[in-house]
């Protein structure tokens, strides 16, 4: 291999690693590509449980269709930290509550979705963690 | 007590006094809560971090890892990601967990020991200060390796080896000989700098540079981060998938 051919190579692949870690300090916990976010899928029921937990809080529902059959939905969130920086808190929902919840729904066809914005008894509407939803944002981004 | 007691006993107390260095008693403080900074607009651009440098690996190590990189973005692109550490809750390591995310990290600093620890996993590094460091093949390796660190004027340097192989920082390849040095300084009373340095002389064509800047969260309370409900898995084909409940 000549000079001139190994330092096309070479500056090739410095160039093309430099734009795949341009901006490239964040990481979150996991891609976020198993849900499909060219979708928006829009819920009212019950609210079974409310966790408040790592690496994901999870809001669970059981979702009335129009013949009244009952069907569960679980609905990923940001962590904990993430979401109190967008002004959720642990006690905001709680088993028996009536929620709204709009997500990106799972990609395998499975009853999930990645939350977009709930909007709670008493109508407030709160997103999922900052730069998701349309809490006021805390600086920079969730993923 | 007469003055000429007075004198001797201050005399006696300032021989009396640990011996400081002279650079310690200078340093800056910086423990605290510490939060990314992205800048952003209106803010002065010499507080954002500036660019990375160009990552150039050994040529035997490059194909593959740009392979596995357009392996990763097809998945993705499929929605069906790869399988990673971070899927099963296993902790970054350094240097990931300095930058995930939006989570802040907390720095407790004593002038011996430099703690820090990053709120995503609750990931703890400790920072031996004035203490020389090991050969590499003399430190087991693990997620955080062994720090050593010592300042420079207002600049505290840090040197890690021992991470090992499986930890790595953006999938970048690296060998047992990784050598880490971050140069910490303020640019700003409430804005942080921490230049990172990977060398890495089986791995790397030359130095890796990156530099991250953090915001100062003085009120900020660390939150707790147990990993004890990822709904996360890896099937058969090695995609990642949720659990979603039954009821």
């Amino acid at each position: 291999m000549n000079l001139r051919v190994h330092c096309r190579i070479l500056c090739s692949i410095t160039l093309a690693t430099a734009i795949l870690l341009a901006g490239a300090t964040l990481q979150g916990h996991h891609s976020f590509t198993i849900f499909d976010q060219t979708k928006v899928v829009t819920l009212t029921g019950s609210v079974t449980a409310f966790e408040w937990t790592n690496p994901h809080a999870y809001i669970e529902i059981d979702v009335p269709d129009e013949k009244g059959m009952v069907k569960h939905w679980s609905v990923e969130l940001g962590s904990p930290s993430i979401l109190m920086q967008s002004g959720w808190k642990y006690s905001y929902l709680k088993a028996g509550d009536k929620v709204t919840v709009r997500l990106n729904p799972l990609r395998d066809g499975q009853p999930g979705g990645l939350l977009i914005q709930a909007t709670l008894p008493d109508g407030r509407t709160l997103g999922n963690g900052p730069g998701r939803g349309p809490a006021t944002p805390a600086e920079g981004t969730a993923r | 007590m007469n003055r000429r007691w007075a004198l001797v006993l201050f005399a006696t107390s300032a021989l009396c006094l640990p011996v400081n260095t002279g650079a310690q008693s200078k340093a800056p403080d910086f423990s605290g809560v510490w939060g990314p900074y992205r800048g952003g607009r209106g803010a002065d651009p010499k507080l954002a971090a500036p660019p990375a440098s160009p990552l150039v690996l050994k040529p035997q190590y490059a194909k593959p890892y740009e392979e596995r990189r357009a392996a990763e973005a097809a998945a993705n692109s499929r929605g069906e990601p790869l399988a990673s550490a971070a899927v099963s809750c296993i902790p970054y390591g350094f240097p990931s967990m300095m930058s995930v995310a939006v989570y802040p990290i907390e720095i407790i600093q004593t002038p011996k020991q430099i703690t820090v620890i990053s709120e995503a996993f609750s990931e703890v590094r400790r920072v031996y200060m004035d203490k020389a460091q090991l050969k590499w093949d003399d430190v087991p390796p693990g997620y955080y390796g062994r720090s050593v660190g010592r300042w420079e004027a207002d600049t505290l340097v840090i040197d890690t080896v021992g991470i090992k192989e499986s930890v790595q920082y953006q999938r970048m390849p690296h060998s047992n000989q990784i050598h880490i040095v971050e140069r910490i300084r303020l640019v700003s009373p409430d804005i942080l700098h921490n230049q990172i340095t990977i060398e890495d002389p089986v791995v790397l064509e030359k130095p890796y540079t990156y530099t991250l800047a953090y915001r100062r969260l003085p009120d900020y309370e660390m939150v707790e981060f147990v990993c004890d409900n990822n709904r996360e898995y890896v099937d058969e084909k090695g995609v990642v998938r949720l659990k979603v409940r039954e009821k």
